[in-house]
């Protein structure tokens, strides 16, 4: 048993870099993941055309080649559902990003399409055996890879959410929202406390257009209470890029502060 | 916070490196989506190389800590976008197409006979053998098929007329299948591809020979020929495709075998992508043109032949192209 494999590689300035490969319990989870939404997206898209139209009848009225056209398009889809999302989305289905897994190529770099059709064609002999080959593969060989990916020279590996924020906000932000040191401390109540903590512990989840907004909202209110200028305002306006990449270490800053004085 | 930050607390050293890095990390994910300008791109250099050193220290300082996980991972990630070779993905596809599969086939010619030699053989030996001997046409040719060649009708008039488009599609499930197991049987250092090419050959070779001689040949050959060719003709492209596969593990030459596995499955694969969209244009040929009563069989032959041709022709014209300028490069190369 190999108890932590990890892919690694070197990039051409010698720095030695290795990422962890992940296990068959995140990969058997992906794949159910990505086939209950594919069965979802499928049986949406029927129920929505059945409330609007006779199904069975539009069927019918088909021509024999409109039903052979949607016959491949429900095929290819399902043939195709794993290829296409891991070529667009740097080596990703949806269950895959669920998870934190990546497909990645043994030199760390994203699937292309050749490797992603590599890997998803060779399912072709693992399916027929219920995908033991597979598990068996996934779960004892030394880098986890099932014979697509060993055929595909591709793994498939595991990306971690790190929190920084354990070792205190960053140093430049706290020297830089200095006077926040004197003027947090009281300047906040318990319960807005709670949501800047809230927000700060959540953020990674955002997505970037909205979790810039909420950063600038908070850092402009609490700034103006602290009396101080907007973050990021020399001149600017708040909610612009500078504006946005200074709000959220202000806010760092402000919970830190706040923590430590009460 | 020291010069190039060779602090001993973890704690301090994240905390004067944390927005360098953070910064790092919004740039990457940005190359990701979308463009970056000059400016960016020199930042993202010099970030990616600063952080690199601190992901350096950090292993040797703090093994194990959460620091270090993160530097690794957002090390690998701006390591991915600067040194990103490849193409946007559809580019990536359009050249797969224009150029790569081409030149797959043109270069593994070796592949490209036997596949094709196989099929053909298989073809022969199906037809001599129920030639010679009709009794053989007993576990070459489906009970299904036999029987309806004994009431003296042709099988595909039935199934292809109840219900024209579910045929078509089982047409292609069934024809993908095949292409796919052909190319991921060149794991069986090409045996399994050998032998399923042979099957398909027996199989279509028997069928021609019992039809014709239950006085259906006329029949059957107007059915086959609009799809034939180019059915055909996919199932020998994916049959090379598991043969190059195959010749990694076989043959790896001066490679390791895992390497040399992953380089020959990809260009395997290249003939592989190739199959897949010939099989959708033959599916809907196959259940629309094959079965219909009002086109002649020189029409419907003079199709697949066409459609044959044109899949040849292209991948030859393309492939050589690429192979020429390759060729070109390569003594460029050399002279310089």
């Amino acid at each position: 048993m190999h108890p932590d494999p990890e892919l690694q590689f070197e990039t051409p300035e010698r720095v030695a870099l290795s990422l962890p490969v992940a296990g068959l319990g995140a990969r058997a989870l992906a794949a159910l993941l990505d086939l209950l939404v594919l069965f979802l997206a499928w049986m949406t898209a029927v129920l929505l055309y059945s409330l609007f139209g006779d199904l069975v009848g539009r069927w019918q009225a088909l021509s024999g080649a409109g039903q052979v056209l949607a016959v491949v398009g429900v095929l290819a889809s399902g043939w195709g559902w794993d290829v296409a999302w891991e070529v667009l989305w740097r080596g990703q289905t949806p269950g895959k990003r669920a998870l934190g897994l990546r497909v990645v190529r043994a030199d760390g770099a994203p699937v292309g399409p050749v490797e992603s059709l590599v890997r998803n064609a060779l399912r072709a002999l693992e399916l027929p055996l219920a995908y033991a080959p597979a598990v068996l593969m996934v779960a004892l060989g030394p880098r986890r890879q099932r014979l697509g990916d060993l055929a595909a020279g591709t793994l498939v590996v595991q990306e971690r959410r790190y929190d920084l924020s354990r070792y205190g906000p960053p140093a430049g932000a706290a020297a830089r929202f200095a006077a926040l040191r004197s003027r947090a401390p009281g300047l906040l109540g318990a319960d807005e406390f709670e949501r800047l903590t809230d927000f700060l512990r959540r953020r990674a989840e955002l997505a970037p257009a909205p979790r810039a907004r909420i950063a600038a909202a908070l850092a402009a209110a609490f700034a103006a209470r602290a009396g101080l200028p907007a973050p990021g305002a020399v001149g600017d306006q708040p909610g612009d890029a500078a504006g946005a990449a200074e709000a959220e270490p202000f806010l760092e800053a402000l919970a830190y502060h706040a923590s430590e004085g009460s | 916070m020291s010069a190039g930050g060779r602090t001993r607390n973890v704690a301090a050293f994240v905390r004067a490196r944390r927005e360098a890095w953070e910064r790092l990390e919004a740039l990457s994910g940005r190359v990701e989506t979308g463009r970056l300008s000059l400016a960016e791109v020199e930042e993202l250099d010099r970030l990616y190389r600063r952080t690199a050193g601190d992901l350096a220290h950090a292993r040797a300082a703090f093994p194990g800590t959460d620091a270090e996980g993160y530097l690794a991972q957002v090390t690998a990630r701006a390591y991915g976008a600067l040194y990103r070779r490849r193409r946007r993905p559809l580019a990536e596809v359009a050249r797969l197409f224009a150029s790569d599969a081409p030149a797959a086939m043109v270069g593994n010619g070796w592949a490209l006979a036997l596949s094709a030699g196989l099929l053909l053989a298989g073809v022969a030996g199906g037809a001599l053998a129920v030639a010679l001997e009709p009794a053989a046409a007993g576990w070459l040719v489906p009970a299904a098929i036999r029987d309806a060649l004994a009431a003296r009708r042709l099988w595909t008039g039935d199934l292809l007329s109840a219900a024209p488009g579910l045929a078509g599609g089982a047409i292609l499930r069934n024809n993908l299948a095949v292409a796919a197991l052909c190319f991921a049987l060149g794991l069986t250092g090409g045996l399994g591809t050998a032998a399923l090419l042979l099957a398909n050959g027996l199989l279509v070779g028997a069928v021609v020979v019992a039809a014709a001689q239950a006085g259906l040949g006329p029949d059957l050959l107007g059915f086959l020929s609009a799809h034939g060719p180019a059915e055909l003709s996919a199932l020998v492209l994916a049959g090379q495709g598991g043969l190059v596969l195959a010749s990694g593990l076989v043959r790896p030459g001066e490679w390791p075998r895992g390497l040399a596995l992953a380089v020959r499955g990809r260009e395997g694969a290249r003939l592989l992508a190739v199959a897949v969209p010939v099989l959708l244009l033959v599916a809907l040929v196959e259940s629309t043109v094959s079965p219909s009563a009002a086109l002649a069989t020189p029409a419907k032959a003079g199709l697949g032949l066409a459609l044959a041709a044109a899949l040849w022709g292209y991948l030859w014209r393309a492939g050589r192209t690429e192979a020429a300028t390759a060729t070109v490069a390569g003594a460029t190369r050399g002279e310089g």
